[in-house]
């Protein structure tokens, strides 16, 4: 038998309120109040949120130490990102933001109409938002960036990073050769793969290409290269492409994990959000019990905060260096 | 008799805990985070590291700041909610600034030749 928290009367069960003796409703028995019961509500999401901080932080550490080390390797990779689509997923996120805290805002009035309506519209901006990123991550693709051996089958002589090839071609310190060479020999993988026969496919080994080693180059040449730089980029005062190649890899290693990360917490907030979506539809939601929308919000607020950081410090890290 | 004033306490005290913040109040904030975002885009193309290095970056890092700031506060309710959420969200930074500080103490003081061969 335990004792109800609100009016310490006997009570048989904690989580119904078919008793004889009120209550307010969607009030739990053991909670005072709904002042009481509305904090520990809080308090435990924000305690899972903490985690996710030093979750998403181990990332974020990765990133400093890496790019305290390489700043023009993560500029060269950053500023192959598409940034038109980066932009257009903050926006994205931020109006999924909007829908979601107004989502919230209904369901404390205890309007179930517009908390549908509003909670359908964070759905499907959550959706345009993965589906902008899983463009992004075709185009890394066929551009042969994706930094795992074996996995960029499909990269077209005329993907965009080898247009870059001329802009190297006139330094006057000659960029890896080798991979010159067999970008330019025809592929095993375009003999096995006929179907794609109006592509030239120049990736043999599908591994991770990177050729402009344009920033490494003027940073030297204006002096402000680390003294991790001074060794990770050159060999013996001359620039070495594989090197360099090696130091972007870090950064698509690095943009793959946390947007992954990231793009696999918005799968799972679409999923609360269905669950959300089923309990509102019945009209599950008053005035005085709409905790789960409150909590579901701070959790899709939490992914939006996430992708605040990594818009700029992944998108737009090396863009006043003029590019490519 | 007084179970029925009691009840009516306890429904004022309801209505103080639950802060339900005004359309006009999202609106302005989410503006805010769309002026953000399209600020940080601009910015990133001036070359601002002539003043300083690491200007761009830091001109980021605070616009990021500021719209992390709005939504905590507002659309995630932390500045209606009691000091243990506050003293919640707050710890979490700390101890992320710890990581990051014990971190970068040890990398940038060691030699240049950890990340290469």
């Amino acid at each position: 038998m335990t004792v109800c928290g609100y009016c310490q009367l006997p009570t048989k069960k904690m989580a119904t309120h078919n008793d004889e003796h009120y209550h307010p409703p969607g009030l739990q028995h053991q909670f005072e109040d709904m002042g009481q019961q509305a904090e520990s509500d809080s308090i435990g999401m924000w305690m899972f949120l903490v985690q996710e901080i030093m979750f998403f932080g181990g990332l974020f550490t990765v990133y400093l130490v890496f790019r305290s080390k390489y700043p023009m390797a993560f500029a060269a990779g950053s500023n192959h990102l598409d940034v038109f689509w980066g932009t257009v997923n903050t926006l994205v996120l931020i109006v999924s933001s909007l829908t979601m805290a107004l989502a919230v805002h209904y369901a404390q009035l205890g309007k179930r109409n517009l908390q549908v309506i509003l909670i359908i519209a964070t759905m499907v901006l959550g959706t345009v938002f993965l589906g902008v990123k899983a463009v992004e991550y075709t185009a890394k693709y066929y551009e042969g960036i994706v930094p795992v051996k074996g996995l960029n089958l499909r990269t077209p002589k005329e993907a965009k990073h080898n247009v870059l090839k001329t802009a190297t071609e006139h330094s006057p310190t000659d960029p890896d050769s080798e991979i010159r060479q067999s970008l330019d020999s025809p592929s095993s993988v375009e003999k096995k793969g006929g179907e794609h026969s109006e592509h030239e496919y120049v990736n043999p080994t599908a591994d991770f290409v990177w050729e402009d080693t344009s920033l490494a180059v003027k940073a030297r040449d204006a002096g402000y290269l680390t003294a991790a730089e001074k060794i990770g980029y050159f060999s013996n005062g001359e620039i070495d492409a594989a090197k360099f190649r090696d130091k972007v890899r870090i950064f698509f290693w690095i943009y793959f994990a946390m947007t992954g990360l990231h793009a696999l917490h918005m799968i799972i907030g679409l999923g609360i959000m269905t669950w959300l979506l089923w309990k509102a539809w019945k009209g599950t939601f008053t005035a005085e019990f709409y905790a789960p929308v409150e909590m579901s919000g701070l959790y899709w607020h939490f992914v939006d905060i996430v992708w605040i950081f990594l818009f700029p410090l992944l998108y737009l890290l090396g863009r006043h260096f003029g590019g490519h | 008799m007084a179970e029925h004033k009691h009840i009516d306490n306890h429904q004022e005290h309801g209505h103080q805990e639950h802060h339900i913040v005004p359309i006009p109040l999202y609106l302005m904030v989410f503006a805010i985070l769309i002026v953000g975002t399209i600020a940080t885009y601009f910015v990133a193309f001036l070359d601002l590291d002539g003043i300083f290095a690491g200007a761009n970056t830091l001109v980021a890092l605070l616009i990021a700041f500021t719209k992390m700031t709005c939504v905590a506060l507002w659309f995630m309710h932390v500045k209606y909610s009691s000091r243990l959420i506050w003293l919640t969200a707050l710890a979490g930074f700390f101890w992320l600034a710890i990581m990051f500080a014990f971190t970068m103490q040890d990398y940038l003081t060691r030699g240049s030749g950890v990340f290469t061969q």
